[in-house]
């Protein structure tokens, strides 16, 4: 900045300087076309300066026309405009600056020629002409007057020619007559001057003349504009022909013609001299206004250039700005150039900028609180044991937490963006709660609660649901978000809670009296049936042993409610499941003939980590339950399958139960597992419920089906090892809860 | 290309002969002490240019100028100008007498004559010209001096001046004629 400061101040001074320079060029020419001493002085430096001032000038113009040629190629910001406002500055002073060279040129070309008249000059060149013949007819008797001189002289002696000479000059009117010897030595003289008066020497051209034996006579301009006609003859030896000296007269001319003849060659002398300064004056003239023309053209084209960049250097500065701010940099700062409405323009573009400055940097911090909170809020998002999906309105995942995932056992935090229909595709939970979702939506209601039941390979899972929508603006979708928990572990719990203490409140509260009662009816038979006739003992034996049967059968039920209650911890061991379900099986093929039992065991079953306690109470379980239901069926068949699985990461142990019994029945299979929910008259209603109970304490899973040609079955899946176990349990949300709380 | 063409183009018309360039030249010159005046005695040839002539001949008058310079020689500093002197004439031609009028400037005497030759020829023979007074000079001092004839142009309007500085047929100028000055 400071560089380029320095340098447009370099600029500036040095344009000056050339401006200086040529108007001090001028200066000087108009001082010393006063003074020639002067002019002679300082015609180099004149020379210097201004060829000094054009060339400083004409290099700085060549630099900024050659930038500005630059600038507009490159398209520079204003350049259009800059080199716009120069080719009009440049037209506005050139335009003029040429008009009034042109008329100038024309007004001195045409001055200088009207000084100048054709007949003038013919009149003067008449006047010359007549002036000139005029004198040369007196010229002509002067020199017939000299001639006639010498020859009196010829018969003068010498003592009586200096009388001679003075009466032969006051006849002739001669000024001076002088007669010369051979070597120009004076020999006699005569003279209207004083008598210390020297004569006039003979010139060069008159001796030579003279001595070619030819008259001399010439017209001499004397001072003070008079003339007078100098003649010069030989003068001649009597006695042969041999030129013995000279004889030299001066005539004067008279004043009058002599003042005449004066103008005349005055006037002749000075019109020549103007005709033939005419075109020397011309082309001085010209050339000083060339001179003047071209320095300011020069100084106004600079001018011109100085002028238009500085008028567009602001709005240069605004371009960039501009495109300084659009590129999101609203530290840009103006300088203001003036106080003029330019000064304005860029004094509010300055205000703009600092307010938008002002407003990012307020909207950083707002940005930044924001993502403060968001970033808060997805940390609890994802702590919370609450799965939270936000979608738009076209069913894309916008977010989703990890408990979301977890609960519906899919992968939904990746897959932000995709529509939550394709996500849901291969996973029943997720499937089943997107048509649920769908289905209200149909209906228009974005803002729903429900507690939904799920069904998956793990079993059924129970999600409290909520959804509502989400406040969105003209740039944004709405949306909306649904919020679930999973509530099955919970329910479950609540059940087993619930279930837990009505067994053991019937196992205190009616077991307890149940000894009694059968104590007292035994007691009553054995006192009174001796006593009683026969009929009456017969009814008093039918009624004690009613009595006594249904106490034990009520013995047994409270026995089991007490089993059910009853939650001893695993003794978890390895054994081979396979030899544990053929003693059970083979159990029940001795006893239960009517019911064909079959097995089967794959052979790569592998040994399974179980209570083995537990594991045969739930095959107890489940063949009893099929015997059960196939007590009124002729040709009851029940199999019994055992395989190993997979449940995602987790190896298993299939364990499949079915009968060809009647079934279940199709509104109560969702509740098969519940305590007190049977079919069979005899049923107490829990064996199906203990059996959940022990596979979910295993951590594994089972199901309750019907088959499509009759008949139930029952599907069991043990994981096969801990690590198995561990799978499941994170697979399961609940389950690690009451684990721990087991544990 | 404008000023070019004004400064360097011809002052009169055109001309189809080779042009004349005229010189000045300082043939001898010499001083003698004759009763205690340096006089001085000098031949210059002077051959004006085709420009001069042509502004001579249409009445303008030249003025030629001889200058003298009389500088006392010093050791260890620069030599000293202690006297100047110039001489100038003016040749002018006289339409209506078709003379050349020789004008001492100095003196104001004036002699005419009928060719150029003659005139420049008087101009040209400077014979016991009284330069300074023995007297007035110092008396153990050495003195050499110099003579110099030109072509003035002084006399003229500016912007002629200016046109004729320009033009080298007006630019005369003799080399400058150095001698001891006897005493």
């Amino acid at each position: 900045m400071a560089a380029r400061s320095i340098k447009r101040l370099l600029y500036g001074f040095v344009g000056a300087a050339g401006i200086a320079l040529s108007l001090v060029a001028l200066f000087i020419l108009s001082r010393t076309a006063q003074n020639s001493a002067e002019f002679d002085r300082l015609a180099n430096t004149i020379l210097l300066v201004n060829i000094a001032g054009a060339i400083v000038l004409l290099v700085l113009l060549i630099g900024n026309v050659v930038r500005l040629v630059r600038e507009y190629r490159a398209h520079a910001p204003g350049s259009r405009l800059k080199a716009r406002m120069v080719a009009t500055f440049v037209a506005l002073a050139v335009v003029p600056l040429l008009i009034v060279f042109y008329f100038s040129m024309q007004f001195i070309n045409r001055g200088i020629d009207t000084w100048f008249n054709v007949e003038v000059e013919a009149g003067l060149d008449d006047a010359l002409a007549l002036s000139r013949a005029a004198l040369e007819m007196q010229m002509r008797e002067r020199l017939a007057a000299t001639v006639q001189i010498a020859e009196a002289l010829n018969d003068t002696s010498s003592r009586q020619l200096v009388v001679e000479l003075s009466v032969l000059r006051r006849q002739s009117g001669a000024s001076e007559i002088t007669v010369f010897g051979r070597n120009s030595q004076i020999i006699a003289t005569s003279s209207d001057q004083s008598a210390n008066s020297v004569p006039a020497a003979p010139q060069d051209e008159v001796l030579l003349q003279v001595r070619q034996n030819r008259p001399y006579v010439s017209l001499d301009p004397l001072d003070r504009g008079s003339y007078e006609i100098r003649t010069a003859v030989p003068l001649m030896n009597p006695r042969r022909p041999e030129i013995v000296g000279l004889i030299q007269a001066r005539f004067p001319v008279s004043e009058r013609i002599g003042r005449m003849a004066s103008s005349v060659d005055s006037s002749y002398s000075d019109y020549k001299r103007v005709v033939y300064l005419r075109e020397p004056l011309k082309r001085a003239f010209s050339l000083t206004l060339s001179v003047v023309l071209m320095i300011s053209l020069l100084a106004s084209i600079y001018g011109a250039l100085i002028f238009s960049r500085r008028l567009v250097a602001p709005i240069q500065n605004l371009v960039a700005g501009t495109r300084a701010v659009a590129k999101g940099d609203f530290e840009t700062r103006l300088p203001t150039p003036s106080r003029d409405e330019i000064g304005f323009l860029v004094s509010s573009f300055n205000d703009m900028t600092q307010r938008l400055a002002a407003a990012r940097r307020q909207a950083s911090l707002s940005q930044a609180q924001v993502e403060a909170e968001r970033a808060n809020l997805e940390v609890i998002l994802a702590r919370l044991s609450t799965g939270v999906v936000s979608l738009e309105s076209d069913l894309r995942i916008r977010t989703a937490n990890q408990a979301a995932g977890a609960i519906l056992n899919a992968d939904l935090e990746s897959r932000v963006g995709e529509r939550l229909t394709e996500v849901a595709r291969g996973n029943p939970l997720l499937a089943q709660l997107v048509d649920i979702a769908c289905m209200h939506l149909d209906r228009g209601e974005r803002e729903w609660r429900e507690q939904l039941v799920l069904r998956g390979e793990v079993g059924r899972r129970i999600l409290t649901c909520a959804c509502t929508s989400l406040p969105g603006d003209e740039d944004h979708d709405p949306g909306f978000v649904i919020v679930f928990d999973d509530i099955t572990a919970l329910v479950q719990a609540q059940r087993d809670a619930a279930w837990g203490e009505v067994a053991r409140r019937l196992a205190h509260e009616i077991k307890n009296p149940l000894t009694p009662i059968q104590l007292s009816a035994e007691r009553l038979r054995r006192k009174y049936l001796g006593s009683m006739s026969a009929d009456e003992g017969q009814i008093l034996d039918r009624a004690t042993h009613t009595i006594v049967q249904q106490v034990e059968a009520m013995k047994e039920m409270v026995n089991a409610f007490s089993e059910y209650a009853r939650a001893p911890d695993l003794d978890i061991e390895r054994f081979d499941l396979d030899r544990l379900v053929h003693e059970v099986v083979d159990l029940y093929r001795v006893q239960e003939r009517h019911v064909d039992l079959h097995l089967e065991v794959e052979s790569n079953l592998p040994d399974i980590e179980a209570d083995a306690g537990r594991i045969r109470q739930i095959l107890h379980n489940l063949i009893r339950n099929s015997i059960e239901a196939l007590e009124h069926s002729d040709h009851g068949r029940i199999n019994v399958v055992v395989r190993p699985t997979e449940i995602g990461q987790a190896r298993m142990i299939e364990i499949l139960v079915e009968d060809n019994g009647p079934g279940f029945q199709t509104g109560s299979i969702g509740q098969v597992f519940d305590p007190y929910v049977t079919t069979k008259p005899k049923g107490t209603g829990l064996g199906l419920a203990i059996v959940k109970k022990l596979v979910e304490e295993h951590a594994g899973t089972i199901v309750a089906e019907n088959r499509p040609a009759g008949g139930a079955i029952i599907r069991i899946r043990l994981p096969v090892d801990e690590t198995a176990r561990e799978v499941m349990i994170a697979m399961i949300p609940g389950r690690a809860e009451r684990r721990r709380e087991r544990a | 290309m404008l000023l070019g063409a004004l400064l360097t183009a011809p002052v009169a018309g055109a001309q189809d002969a080779p042009p004349r360039e005229g010189y000045f030249d300082v043939r001898s010159a010499e001083t003698k002490l004759v009763d205690g005046v340096h006089r001085l005695d000098a031949r210059l040839q002077l051959v004006l240019s085709d420009e001069a002539l042509d502004a001579l001949s249409s009445g303008v008058p030249l003025t030629i100028e001889l200058n003298v310079e009389l500088i006392r020689v010093r050791r260890f500093v620069p030599d000293a100008l202690d006297f100047e002197l110039g001489l100038r004439y003016e040749l002018e031609y006289r339409p209506l007498s078709q003379r050349y009028i020789v004008r001492s400037l100095n003196t104001g005497n004036q002699d005419s004559f009928a060719t150029l030759y003659s005139a420049l020829n008087n101009l040209g023979r400077v014979q016991d010209y009284p330069i300074i007074d023995d007297s007035l000079l110092e008396p153990d001092a050495s003195y050499r001096i110099r003579l110099q004839a030109l072509l003035s142009t002084r006399q003229y309007p500016a912007p002629l001046r200016m046109l004729f500085f320009w033009r080298d047929q007006w630019q005369l100028k003799s080399e400058w004629f150095e001698w001891r000055l006897d005493r």
